[in-house]
């Protein structure tokens, strides 16, 4: 064969080459068989004490064993690398692991080694001694013994309802390898060697990494996809377009597309209610906000129904309490402030106090401003006026650290959440003014019945105590409850994922053809 | 270019020992200038899970917690031997951290002007040969509409036209690593969005430029010796009304790199813009200065590779530059 390159043949052959790049894009997607999904994060750091984020967790929890694991979409768990879990007293636990189960790159089988070296961690600290991010997960447990090559127990320094549902089903409670730790050191914190369906098949840094079937994996939740890619996108705006543009099968969207979403064509939204908190904290040590009835007037003149509309388009419900409808000590009867000017202005005039100003701090993104700016509106219809601060996210978030909250007068917080109450109630203890209590309230009551919850194993009564914080919460009028948020999802409807109620933990191990 | 080798080599050297001060200086201001922005990593990076002692520990991995000379040298003296110490939260060095994501940039950068070259050349050049035509006025419209609208509206117009609605290219991402067809693909609108202002700023001074070589005496001289107008467009006078336009590379590719922050983030792109937004946002300093330098570093010389074409294309500037360098 003779290739004639006369003017004409170079200017087709060009002009074909030139419209190549254009091809059409979405033809890959028709052929697809593993879905590429998004994730807004990318790989921080995979020792499971030292994660940064949800992407990290939800990596951990497909690539490693857990004792337990939770089952598709709830919060109720099973035996997942344990053959066995066996609760001799509250503090008391003794487990056997399944034989078998084999480390990825030739780190052998687990042994109850392995589980005494992964949760030793989280007590002792890691090789030097430093104490591990999430180290708090497993205050609960005392020890890990080792019993047999298989069989160990877990001892607690109290009885802890918490620890399984934080710590043991969840990222903190991943089984590593004894030996891949000790031979990789820092590298633990971007190699992942464990035990579980998936396997971390590749990381290209700020771009996507994939995950693939474990073949030596010989427990009961097989994956169903040979891979699952997650393309690291930070904007879930750029994600939703990506998805309409049938790059991707499954993202998570901001509330104001969901008209958009509703219209995709063969599209399955997934709506979950949030289980995160944002609200607005009152600091009860700050001049004239120590006067309660000051405080009260503002939570009267205030209109969260309106924040909820102008700020969050509608799309989210509005918040009374500080645990979310659905975790165990919601409090269903709490009081719902609904904007009543005339008795923010008694209770003002009661106090005596005229002419007041107080400073509002918040995040600079345009969500946080708009309330900013709602409730600036509000609080000068009743004659407070309002000074907006808001600050990026690292000068915002250091008011955490060298007391520098006590300066703060009103702030909007938005702060996420775990499945267990205690969680939530921690960051209101008195031990936490200074740190992350900005609000800087302190009552002994809350803080006993907060060791309390932590330590009562009965449903109800651990209820009970968390209802009751939640009226001491009231009473204070130091918080203006906003809402819970919501989580929105797009997928391919030939895509079936799953995920944990609080929308943000992914079970990769689950994602399935619909 | 009619200079000694020597001059030329003290001229170089003259420069290169001027981009080591600059450098030198940049760092040192950089270095000052992160630690004035409050806020800390522990507290950004883990919220309420950042402890006391969590965030003790973190700043002294950092560094942060000896004083601001010692901090100063110990970055100055690791960083001239290319180590910028290990990043806290992966623990994986800095310089790959850096290194991973630069080749993103530069091809994003580099298309973009070869793109507004492609374009803004031709488009100058009609315009000059035109002056105050109906062509030449429809063109000062388009340039100047090029470059008053901002990068950020242009992607999500080419965005929404290319992307979402036909379907041609893809949205998000630098395409497969292994597919030189795929990361083709995934250039070509982040490309066109950057480039678009620097169209209309290049036709702008390549037209500018043109009008005032076509008025000088060595053209008049050419045109009395009955040169064609081609070749006296195409040959001589545009070699020399591309001189100004050599002069703002440098700049255009240091502004382009500079701004490529804003295209990243739209099409998800890993680059060095998105990496230094992230890591100022996340108060990760040392990541900061390492993106930092390597965007001056590449501004400088890319700066003294302008200035040596320069000498190259106008024997009157090499001619005053090697006068007064050596």
């Amino acid at each position: 064969m003779t290739l004639n390159l006369d003017r004409r043949t170079f200017l087709l052959g060009s002009s074909a080459l030139s419209m190549l790049p254009f091809a059409r894009f979405a033809f890959a997607a028709d052929a697809r068989e593993n879905p590429i999904v998004a994730v807004d994060t990318d790989i921080g750091n995979l020792d499971p004490g030292n994660r940064v984020g949800t992407t990290e967790a939800n990596i951990l929890l497909c690539c490693c064993q857990t004792l337990v694991r939770f089952k598709p979409g709830v919060l109720d768990w099973e035996n997942d690398a344990a053959k066995s879990i066996k609760q001799i007293s509250d503090t008391e636990f003794e487990f056997e692991l399944n034989p078998g189960q084999m480390f990825t790159g030739g780190y052998g089988e687990m042994t109850a080694e392995d589980v005494k070296f992964s949760f030793d961690r989280f007590i002792n600290g890691d090789r030097d001694g430093k104490k591990l991010t999430y180290a708090d997960d497993m205050e609960a447990l005392k020890e890990v013994q080792v019993t047999g090559k298989y069989t160990g127990k877990l001892i607690l320094k109290h009885p802890s309802a918490a620890l399984w549902l934080i710590a043991m089903a969840d990222g903190s409670g991943a089984i590593l390898s004894k030996k891949a730790v000790e031979e990789l050191g820092d590298k633990i914190a971007t190699t992942l060697i464990g035990s579980g369906p998936l396997m971390l098949k590749e990381w290209r840094p700020k771009e996507q990494f994939v995950l693939a079937v474990n073949p030596d994996y010989k427990g009961p939740y097989k994956a169903h996809f040979q891979e699952i890619v997650a393309k690291i996108i930070p904007e879930h705006k750029t994600s939703f377009l990506s998805y309409q543009a049938k790059e991707l099968d499954f993202t998570a969207f901001d509330f104001d597309q969901i008209e958009t979403a509703k219209g995709l064509p063969d599209t399955k939204i997934i709506d979950i209610p949030g289980i995160d908190y944002t609200w607005i904290g009152i600091n009860v040590e700050k001049g004239d906000l120590a006067d309660i009835k000051v405080r009260q007037a503002i939570r009267w003149a205030v209109d969260v129904d309106a924040i909820i509309q102008g700020a969050y388009s509608g799309a989210v419900s509005r918040a009374k309490t500080l645990l979310a409808p659905g975790l165990l000590g919601n409090w269903a009867d709490a009081p719902l402030y609904a904007r009543d000017v005339e008795k923010a202005q008694a209770l003002l005039a009661e106090s005596g106090k005229t002419g007041l100003a107080f400073s509002f701090t918040c995040l600079n993104d345009a969500q946080s401003l708009a309330v900013a700016q709602i409730v600036q509106a509000n609080l000068a219809e009743v004659g407070i006026t309002i000074n907006i601060n808001a600050l990026d996210s690292g000068a915002y978030w250091a008011l955490g650290a060298d007391d520098a909250s006590k300066d703060l007068e009103l702030s909007l917080i938005p702060y996420t959440s775990k499945f267990d109450p205690s969680f939530q109630t921690q960051w209101f203890l008195s031990s936490q003014i200074g740190l992350w209590n900005w609000q800087r309230w302190s009552s002994p009551e809350f803080d006993k019945l907060h060791q309390e919850g932590l330590e009562t194993l009965d449903k109800k009564k651990r209820e009970e105590i968390y209802i009751k914080m939640q009226e001491l919460l009231d009473e204070s009028a130091s918080c203006i409850w906003i809402t819970h948020g919501r989580n929105l999802f797009v997928n391919a409807s030939w895509l079936k994922p799953t995920l944990l109620p609080n929308g943000k933990d992914w079970q990769f191990e689950y994602f399935a053809k619909a | 270019m009619s200079r000694s080798p020597g001059a030329i080599a003290r001229f170089v050297a003259s420069r290169l020992a001027s981009v080591l001060l600059t450098l030198f200086g940049a760092t040192v201001l950089l270095f000052l200038m992160v630690r004035l922005v409050p806020g800390d990593f522990a507290s950004v990076m883990l919220g309420p899970r950042a402890t006391p002692a969590l965030r003790a520990q973190i700043v002294h991995e950092m560094g942060l917690d000896r004083n601001v000379v010692e901090q100063l040298w110990l970055f100055v003296s690791r960083a001239v031997t290319g180590n910028f110490g290990q990043d806290v939260i992966s623990h994986r060095p800095i310089l790959d951290i850096v290194l991973e994501v630069i080749p993103n940039t530069l091809a994003l950068a580099f298309s973009a002007l070869a793109l507004a070259l492609v374009a803004g050349i031709p488009l100058g050049v009609v315009a000059a040969l035109r002056p105050g035509s109906w062509i030449d006025t429809i063109l000062a419209l388009l340039s100047i509409s090029f470059i008053t609208t901002p990068t950020l509206v242009v992607s999500i117009i080419l965005f929404l036209i290319f992307a979402i609605g036909l379907h041609w290219l893809p949205v998000a991402g630098a395409g497969d690593a292994g597919s030189p067809l795929d990361q083709l693909r995934h250039l070509i609108l982040p490309s066109i969005a950057m480039a678009l202002g620097w169209v209309g700023y290049i036709s702008r001074l390549v037209r500018a430029s043109l009008l005032d070589t076509l008025t000088e005496l060595h053209v008049r001289t050419l045109r009395a010796y009955g040169v064609s107008e081609l070749r006296i467009v195409g040959i001589f006078a545009l070699k020399l009304a591309l001189v100004p336009v050599v002069s703002i590379l440098g700049i255009g590719l240091g502004d382009l790199i500079g701004s490529s922050v804003v295209v990243e983030i739209i099409f998800a792109r890993p680059g060095i813009g998105s990496l230094i937004f992230n890591s100022i946002a996340q108060r990760n300093y040392p990541v900061v200065q390492a993106a930092v330098i390597f965007i001056v570093a590449f501004y400088i010389i890319a700066n003294l590779v302008v200035d040596l074409i320069n000498a190259m294309l106008d024997p009157r500037i090499g001619k005053s530059l090697t006068a007064r360098d050596g």
